[in-house]
């Protein structure tokens, strides 16, 4: 565990706050809301590449579509198969 | 994220987005604070291409970032209000129209068209309106200037037997509800001092007296306006002589035997309506006071271009609704027909048999309607005579018929019964 996540532990602060991390919201599987992203490295119908602060996530899925896409928010929708984290 | 009205009031663009660096050019906008929505692949002549949807305003921020990108960018659709000004520009009367339309709904409704009244049986509608009358409230009015509670509550002091009232809106129309106390108070009943007095001269044939003296006895003749029970009761001191007078209200049942005459004339000569066949039926409307009928022209057409003799009497009948919006909103316009047949006046004239029929009729008639107020005929002469103008009738009647009707005891009377 991280210094980061041990003091937002200790504290019980948000650790999206703390440790700038990227965070998923997702309603069943077919809604994903992600905020606190840098961009978006590829998108595909099949998957979208979101690039976190140190880290990459790949959402994988059908007929994958990016409902709105803004500063501080994003959300995805499609028939979602898996999330995955790519470290670097 | 903002919703869909939002976006339809500031008017969007579906964009078609063609390069290959797509990616970049939608971080590029995010980072440009250009919203995208609506991000999805689609193929275009077996080509990748994306389709997105951003705001119009923000189309003109878009070209720098698409040329730093090499990313292409074609305007699909215009959705959105502000691209819908040409098109209400075009048909500006007919959206002035709807407005207008609208504002004088919401005008209209501000006021009473229609008043209603529920739950009354001992006060009638009359009594109501009347009420309504003196409180100022009337079609037309308006509904804010209504004071609900306190008309309410003069209501229930008006009129005593109502224990429960109600007075709302729906709509246009005001509803006066009202409940009635089912049980009512005993009667109370004060002692004013009353005679009772012969109505007609005669002589009567029966007298029960229930309150006060009686002054007469049967086979006593006595005139008009007579006293037949007196009110005033004497009280007697040991040596019989009056010391005092209990006044109390006469009661008594009293019949008197007394002549009825009964003329009846008949002019050989009736007027009968004929119609003329020369019918009208016509649509009207009536708006906030204003009658609009086609009648005037049509008596122009007839007089001056069809030069028809008109005879200038009408039956006329009239039938009118009134204009009603969600069952609730009474609106000041009214429609309906009017009906207008012509006729004119004819006479003709009785045969004697015909005459003397018309008589008997309504002498029987008048012998009904006094059996049923319980009148007795003991006897009865009837001639028939012919006039310069027709028939006439007189009737002579004996009858036995219950009398007397109540009178104040004078002021003198009463002080003079008291010295004695």
């Amino acid at each position: 565990m991280s210094a980061g996540e041990r003091f937002a532990d200790t504290f019980s602060l948000p650790k999206d706050m703390v440790l700038n991390a990227t965070l998923f919201h997702m309603v069943g599987a077919s809604e994903l809301f992600v905020e606190n992203f840098k961009g978006i490295i590829s998108y595909t119908c099949h998957n979208i590449l979101i690039k976190g602060n140190d880290m990459k996530y790949c959402v994988c899925g059908d007929c994958l579509m990016i409902e709105y896409y803004s500063n501080e928010d994003m959300k995805i929708s499609g028939q979602i198969k898996e999330v995955k984290v790519i470290r670097n | 994220m903002q919703n869909g009205w939002i976006r339809f009031v500031r008017g969007f663009l579906v964009i078609k987005v063609d390069g290959d660096y797509l990616e970049r050019f939608f971080n590029m906008c995010r980072m440009h604070d250009i919203d995208l929505w609506g991000i999805r692949k689609a193929k275009e002549n077996e080509k990748d291409i994306c389709m997105c949807e951003a705001y119009a305003a923000d189309f003109f921020k878009m070209p720098p970032l698409l040329k730093k990108t090499g990313t292409k960018a074609h305007v699909v659709k215009k959705k959105g209000l502000p691209f819908y000004f040409p098109f209400i520009k075009k048909r500006i009367i007919f959206f002035a129209g709807v407005i207008i339309c609208l504002a004088l709904l919401n005008y209209v409704t501000d006021y009473v068209w229609a008043i209603e009244y529920i739950g009354n049986l001992q006060v009638s509608d009359d009594e109501l309106s009347d009420f309504l009358e003196r409180e100022s409230i009337r079609y037309g009015m308006k509904k804010s200037s209504i004071n609900c509670e306190e008309k309410e509550k003069k209501l229930r002091e008006t009129f005593q037997n109502v224990t429960w009232t109600s007075i709302y809106f729906e709509g246009t129309k005001l509803f006066i509800e009202v409940k009635e106390n089912e049980k009512s108070e005993p009667v109370q009943i004060t002692t004013r001092g009353t005679n009772i007095i012969a109505n007609e001269a005669g002589t009567i044939t029966s007298i029960v007296t229930r309150n006060g003296v009686p002054k007469v006895k049967a086979g006593d003749r006595v005139e008009k306006g007579q006293i037949l029970v007196a009110g005033g009761v004497p009280v007697y001191d040991e040596s019989k002589s009056i010391v005092n007078f209990q006044i109390y209200d006469a009661d008594a049942d009293i019949y008197i035997r007394t002549p009825i005459e009964y003329k009846c004339v008949i002019n050989s000569g009736y007027p009968v309506m004929v119609y003329t066949g020369d019918h009208v039926k016509m649509g009207f409307a009536e708006i906030g006071g204003y009658h609009i009928d086609g009648m005037p022209v049509w008596d122009f057409i007839e007089q001056n271009i069809l030069k028809k003799e008109k005879e200038n009497l009408y039956e006329t009948a009239v039938e009118k609704h009134q204009v009603v919006l969600l069952d609730n909103i009474y609106l000041p316009v009214y429609y309906g027909s009017i009906d207008r047949k012509e006729y004119y006046i004819k006479y003709f004239t009785y045969t004697e048999e015909e005459m003397k029929n018309k008589l008997s009729e309504s002498f029987e008639k008048f012998i009904l309607g006094l059996e049923q107020k319980g009148v007795q005929i003991v006897e009865k002469n009837v001639k028939m005579v012919n006039s310069s103008k027709g028939m006439e009738l007189f009737g002579s009647l004996l009858v036995v018929k219950q009398t007397g009707e109540t009178a104040d005891i004078p002021v003198n009377t009463a002080q003079e019964n008291e010295t004695n």
